[in-house]
Formats: structure tokens, sequence, C-alpha cells
């Protein structure tokens, strides 16, 4: 891991007082992966090894319906944590896959070392308090949004605030996110201004 | 019946499920995993290397099959079983906890364990087998995630009578162990 990339990473966990020499320890817990585009990061039925933070790309969090079609949960992308954390946590079978949309670079830590975290530096409970609180809301607005407004809606909303290199992934992803047809996605892109 | 569409991630995920079952079973003694529920009726053991043999048959060709099948040049849509070969697969697939079309089985398909070999090391050995070969059916599906396999096809382990797409030779091989999966739950339930 490069010094920028410690800084990247560091700067996610702001919250987090740590000192230079502490600093070489928490370098030494986190592993670079890469993957390719379309390469399954995580498979449903295997258990989530590793708490991610991504450098680059982007990724797509799915289930699959009865149908065997994907449906989107979230996307993680530079800057952001993914995995799938309820796995990782319980040490469970997945039930969602983790897909690399594209080209992608993330540092892992293991469950042992995530855990000895909160151990060697007692400020990561506070982290751990305002990530978990965040990843919660996020959660209930979204179902908020999916439960109360229409495709249009959805679509200005989530244009609004997502990053620019989400809104290059292909469409079906994004529209399976806002739930609407590829078709309606494409439509409101454009004929709908945000 | 309606087509049906197969796609990787659905296949991989069931593989998955397969696999962690079959893993656990490990665990259970000696007596529960060699003793066949009726005389003439196989034993745990003896359903998991009859799922060996059977995919035994297949890994070459796979690995051929794979080998010539064109990298895809763009995301294409889910593969549609053919009507010969859906036929085929649904024949396998177990609808809920019920194996359909019961069938005796082909005589290269039978485990054949002898009594005095079914001691922890050849127990072993089986699960090991398994692993490796279902291992490999998880990569070949991973693998034909980025292949064109609309063009080339396989002769199945019963001949050329079913001639399948990898894709098609997956949900086979998927539907198969599944099967068995069921027959090993009623066994399990018939020996406890």
């Amino acid at each position: 891991m490069s010094e920028t990339e410690l800084q990247r990473l560091l700067g996610f966990f702001s919250d987090v007082q740590i000192d230079s020499e502490q600093a070489d320890h928490f370098r030494k817990l986190w592993t670079m992966r890469a993957f390719e585009r379309s390469e399954l990061i995580t498979e449903a039925g295997h258990t989530e090894r590793y708490f991610y933070f991504v450098l680059e790309g982007v990724q797509a969090l799915y289930v699959l319906n009865q149908r065997g079609e994907k449906v989107v949960l979230g996307f993680s992308y530079s800057g952001s944590p993914s995995g799938v954390f309820d796995s990782f946590i319980a040490r469970s079978p997945s039930s969602t896959f983790l897909e690399a949309l594209k080209p992608s670079k993330l540092l892992a830590i293991t469950l042992p070392d995530y855990e000895s975290l909160f151990g060697l530096f007692p400020d990561f409970h506070r982290w751990g308090h305002l990530f978990f609180r965040e990843v919660l809301f996020g959660r209930l607005f979204r179902e908020v949004e999916l439960l109360t407004l229409s495709a249009e809606q959805r679509y200005i909303a989530f244009m609004q605030r997502c990053p620019e290199e989400l809104k290059v992934i292909p469409q079906k992803y994004l529209a399976s996110y806002l739930n609407m047809k590829p078709e309606t996605f494409s439509r409101l892109r454009s004929s709908t201004s945000y | 019946m309606a087509g049906l569409f197969i796609s990787p991630e659905n296949q991989i995920q069931r593989l998955n499920q397969i696999t962690n079952e079959i893993a656990r079973l490990k665990s259970l003694p000696l007596s529960l995993l060699t003793v066949p529920p009726k005389p003439k009726a196989w034993s745990i053991i003896e359903i998991i290397a009859h799922l060996n043999i059977a995919y035994g048959l297949y890994e070459e060709k796979i690995n051929g099959a794979l080998a010539k099948c064109p990298n895809k040049q763009s995301e294409t849509e889910p593969f549609k079983a053919r009507a010969w070969q859906r036929f085929v697969i649904n024949g396998q697939r177990p609808k809920g906890n019920v194996r359909k079309w019961k069938m005796k089985t082909l005589k290269k398909f039978e485990p054949l364990l002898s009594p005095e070999n079914r001691n922890q090391e050849q127990i072993s050995s089986i699960f090991d087998t398994f692993q490796t070969h279902y291992g490999h059916l998880r990569q070949a599906i991973l693998t034909g995630r980025n292949k064109d396999l609309s063009k080339v096809k396989i002769t199945s382990a019963i001949g050329p009578i079913v001639r399948f797409y990898l894709p098609e030779c997956f949900e086979f091989l998927l539907c198969h162990a599944e099967r068995h999966l069921v027959q090993i739950n009623e066994t399990k339930e018939m020996i406890s």
C-alpha cells in the first residue's frame, strides 16, 4: 500500500486517532486485492472474508430473484466501504453477490484483524457506532424512497446524489437499483433533466 | 413448459449451497454415512461416490469445450435451454423435496463400494474428490461467464442421444446433484 493509499484509508477512518507508529501496524493489517470487470468478489453461498475499502472501481451488491434475475441492493465505489457486511460480521454464508462492474482495487481486512482494531484503538468503537448508524439510516431512506416516490422522482433523486463514476455503469444495474425496467430508465435518461 | 433461462450466478449460488451441504455431512459418524436405509438402496457415502463418478465423466469434456469457446465480446442475455435438453434437465430437477422420474442407474454410474473398503480413509477420499470435482465445476461456470458458450456442444455421459451446450450441461449436473441431495436427506431421516 502506497503512502497516498494509506492516507486515503486513514481519511475514511477520520474519527479514529492513529499516530504514525500505530499507522505502521494499521497498514500491515490490510492487503490489496484486484478484480477484473465482471469478476465476482463474493459469491452467494460463500462467507464474506473481508471488509473492504475501495481504492478504484465500482462494485454492485445484488441478490437473485426467483427468476434468477439480479436485483441490485447497492453499489460501492472509490472511497467507500465495500463487502457483504452481514455475512462478514455473522460469519455465515452470504445470500448476496458482490461483483466488480469495473476493474477494481480494494484494500481488504480479515475479521480477526478488523476485530482487533477495536481493542487496539478505542476510537474504533465510536467509528463503528457512526458507521453502522449511517448504514441503517441509508437503508431506511432508500426504503422510503422506493415505497413513496414515482419512477421519475426516484431517478432524479438518485442522479442528483450519485457520484459521477456510478453514472457510467451498465444501465441495467442502475435500473434494477431504482426498481424500474431498463427501458424505463433509458426513457427517463433521455427525457429528464436533474 | 416455459423456457428455462440459465444464468451462471444462479448456478454458482446453487452450487455453493450443494457443496456447503455436502461439507456438513463430513461430521456425521461413519455408521450413519455407510448404512443403507434399505438392503438395495445406497448409503449416503455411496450417493456421494455416485456423484463423483457422474462428474468424472464430464470433467475432460467440459475442459475441452471451454478451451474451444471464444471469449465473449459483450454482455449477453441468460442462456435458454433447448426443448429436449430442458426435458432431460427437468427430469433430474427435484420438485421441492420430491424426486420425480425415478429410474434405474446404469452400471457405469454405480458406486460399487465394497463393505470392507468403507473405512474412514476411503470416506475422506470420497469427500475430497467431491470437493475437487465440484470446485472444478464452480471454476468452469466462472470461466464460462466470460466466454461465448453458444458455439460448442458436448456429448452427455449417456451418449449422443443428449448433447449439451455448456450452460445446459452445468444445469444438468446441478439438478442431478440437487436430486441426490434430496435422496441424502431422505436417507438421513430413514436411518436416524
